[in-house]
């Protein structure tokens, strides 16, 4: 898949910022993942295998979705900034933390004890919930916070001189 | 964007794709082999196993909508990328589901089926026993999922060509008021594109619309708005003929009046190119002998319509329409023999020339840019069939601007064009023309531009041995016209800055050596559709080559194309182009 974004120019360009705009997006989507973690119990189930308060559990979660929209945003590049696709790749995204995550990441750091019943369904949909509408709001955000064209020294690296270097290497 | 997807397709597949799954093993079901129930297992996470109509409707729609991110995910990643069948690209796809499903995805269902809270970790909880009913219901459903996803979701980009209008709907949106555009003047053409071809493949069954397939038809005016934001002074842009000039004498304008009155209000300065690459499908293709007096009618009307267009580009490329028609099989007719090949160059030229004289009986002072592709073939070897081959290609490339300028051809190059069913009275005709005073000669440049005939008599490219100096300096020995550099950019996006300065450093050498050089263009303003096979396929591939990508997103190239145009645009010989200020006093 990498291989496929790099062959479709996927770097972030000159003026975006995929950090910061991942982050604000990762942490956005946060909310209505923790809304749908409460009402169906999973948020205590996982403050108990964590053995942490309930608000240190959403404050820990909030942090790490936070990186999380980081490093989507920086993974996917360009491809993160598609309005009409964002979403399914988000989707996919919180898909493949919950495989890896609330699978496998959640148990070992909790004791080996993993959430049953409705608490791991709300684990589950949580995950893909939140990479939905992390997806689906980085384009806006990304628009909000890039880099105007005439901001200095924005277009440095790119003068004429670059005629003198070698063809770019994968 | 980095892939063109249809979501509409997708949404069908993926629905038909889990009916189709549900059906099939349902009915195997009824016959007494009970297999894996996906439905059942989706349904029975939120209602009671003894309430079949509640679970029954839950896990059809989640069964559903899971199919749709499965098949969306397909068409972003997956599709066309194996040169396979459709149905099989669907079926070798259903192993990446399938692998989730058994491994990750099943033993998670057996624990969200628990209610215990939670449960401790072990090798049992992470990876239960399956039943052999299992595992053959998640394989055969998967296949059949992928069959039918990969059977539904085929061209995502592109439309029937019998059909009136794109798949997308069109923008009829009107103009913003505002007269911002700097007044026409002889400023050297800072230019960029929007790429409009329009081909048909599939023997004419398919119309390839690049406008369609980069979002152009919705998204126009912030297109024109990004081309002025970097400073472009000029923009190619291609009306969608096809589109336009629904039959004898009708034309549907309201397509175009909302973006050409905002290029007359806002620029860019358009170039306006009438007819790339393809013919609406009621005049058929380039083999049709009457092409030149239906375009020339559409270039009138076109002019008369919009009678401040100052620049036109009558037929863009027509070597490489030719080409690409007649003699490799990949649009438009699709033939592959040199007759049919004589005819298209043939009959493209006619045309240019027809529309040219249309266009000067509405607007006398109009000026042509004539663009073509740049070709150059180099023997690989002292071989005689090789060294005639290349020069016989070499010749070969000029013949259309040879036809529509008046130019001489080899007494061998005639002899071919005589033998392949070109008329002597009708070359004659085209020779004698007299050629407008204000031809410019557009020269094109890809990497792919040069190419080396090989021990075997195959032309392959040879990346940018020569150089644009090298090849467009041909052009102009041959013609002694002004030139423009037309096109250029590049697939790696992380090489276009690389490749814009060096195309640039080449025109500047051909410049001081006095050769008239009116513009230069980086082609196109956004990332292109499916270039990389020619089009030849409904793929949806982005080929990274605009300043902007299509989210409208700038690239590093677009940044480096705004510096160098804030760089020399005042600079004298820019800010008045001498060439430029030639033409426009003849």
């Amino acid at each position: 898949m990498s291989g496929f974004l790099s062959a479709h120019g996927y770097e972030p360009g000159p003026t975006q910022r995929p950090f910061l705009a991942g982050a604000i997006s990762g942490t956005l989507a946060t909310a209505p993942a923790v809304a749908l973690l409460y009402v169906l119990g999973s948020l205590a189930i996982e403050a108990r295998i964590l053995g942490l308060p309930i608000a240190a559990t959403i404050i820990a979660g909030w942090l790490l979705m936070a990186v999380a929209g980081a490093a989507y945003a920086r993974l996917l590049g360009r491809a993160a900034n598609d309005r009409r696709g964002g979403w399914l790749f988000g989707m996919a995204f919180g898909f493949a933390l919950w495989a890896a995550g609330g699978v496998f990441i959640l148990p070992l750091a909790g004791d080996g004890q993993l959430p049953t019943g409705l608490a791991a369904t709300g684990v589950f949909l949580s995950l893909v919930l939140w990479g939905g509408c992390l997806g689906a709001i980085l384009p806006f955000v990304h628009r909000r916070i890039h880099l105007e064209l005439d901001e200095p020294g924005i277009a440095e690296s790119l003068g004429p001189s670059l005629a003198t270097h070698g063809p770019a290497k994968r | 964007m980095i892939r063109v997807v249809s979501l509409r397709k997708a949404t069908l597949a993926g629905v038909a794709g889990a009916l189709a799954w549900t059906t099939v093993l349902g009915a195997v079901d009824l016959l007494g082999l009970p297999l894996f129930d996906i439905v059942k297992a989706l349904g029975t996470l939120a209602f009671s196993a003894d309430d079949p109509l509640a679970w029954g409707a839950l896990g059809l729609v989640a069964h559903s909508l899971v199919g749709i991110c499965w098949a969306l995910v397909y068409a972003y990643f997956f599709w066309g990328r194996l040169p396979w069948p459709p149905a099989l690209q669907g079926l070798a796809f259903s192993i990446v589901p399938a692998t989730l499903a058994l491994f990750i995805v099943n033993p998670q269902f057996h624990l969200m089926h628990l209610d215990q809270g939670v449960i401790n970790l072990s090798w049992r909880t992470l990876l239960p026993s399956i039943t052999l009913a299992q595992l053959g219901g998640l394989l055969s459903g998967h296949a059949i999922f992928g069959l039918t996803v990969g059977a539904i979701y085929t061209r995502p980009v592109g439309y029937p060509a019998c059909s009136a209008r794109p798949s997308r709907a069109l923008h009829r949106r009107r103009s913003t008021s505002g007269d911002t555009r700097r007044q026409p003047g002889s400023n050297f053409i800072f230019a960029t594109g929007i790429e409009c071809s329009y081909p048909t493949i599939d023997h004419g069954r398919w119309r390839r619309d690049e406008m369609d397939s980069t979002g152009h038809y919705e998204r126009w005016q912030q297109d024109f708005e990004l081309a002025a934001l970097i400073g472009a002074s000029h923009l190619r842009y291609g009306p969608p003929l096809h589109l336009i000039f629904t039959g004898p004498g009708t034309y549907d304008w309201g397509l175009v009046d909302g973006p050409m009155a905002h290029l007359r209000d806002q620029g860019p300065e358009p170039i306006v190119d009438l007819c790339h690459f393809g013919v609406p499908t009621w005049l058929g293709n380039f083999q049709n002998s009457d092409l030149h007096r239906e375009l020339a009618e559409y270039a009138g009307a076109f002019a008369a319509r919009y009678p401040w267009v100052r620049f036109y580009t009558p037929v863009n490329e027509m070597y490489v329409c030719a080409k690409m028609s007649a003699l490799d099989g990949v649009w438009n007719e699709q033939m592959r023999d040199e007759k049919a090949f004589a005819a298209a160059a043939f009959n493209l030229a006619r045309a240019s020339i027809a529309m040219t004289e249309a266009i000067l009986a509405v607007r006398p002072d109009a000026i042509f840019v004539n663009s073509e592709s740049s070709e150059f073939c180099q023997p690989c070897c002292p071989d005689p069939e090789i060294q005639r081959i290349a020069q016989f290609e070499n010749e070969r490339r000029f013949l259309p601007l040879d036809l529509i300028y008046g130019h001489s051809v080899s007494e061998g190059m005639r002899r071919h064009l005589r033998d392949h069913g070109i008329k002597d009275t009708d070359f004659d005709g085209l020779m004698a023309r007299e050629v407008p005073r204000r031809s410019i000669i557009g020269v094109d440049y890809y990497e792919w531009n040069e190419r080396l005939i090989d021990s075997d008599g195959r032309a392959r490219s040879l990346g940018e041995l020569f150089g644009w100096y090298v090849i467009a300096s041909q052009y102009y020995d041959r013609y002694k016209r002004p030139m423009m550099h037309t096109e250029t950019n590049r697939m790696d996006a992380s090489d276009g800055p690389r490749w814009l300065w060096r195309q640039w450093h080449n025109l500047q050498l051909l410049r001081s050596t006095g050769v008239p050089l009116v513009g230069f263009t980086w082609y196109s303003l956004t990332d292109q559709v499916d270039w990389e096979i020619a089009l030849g396929k409904a793929i949806g591939n982005v080929d990274p080559v605009g300043l902007f990508d299509l989210n409208r997103d700038i690239r590093s190239v677009g940044l480096t194309y705004k510096r160098l145009i804030d760089m020399h645009m005042d600079q004298p010989g820019y800010g008045t182009c001498p060439a430029l200020e030639k033409i426009m006093a003849q």
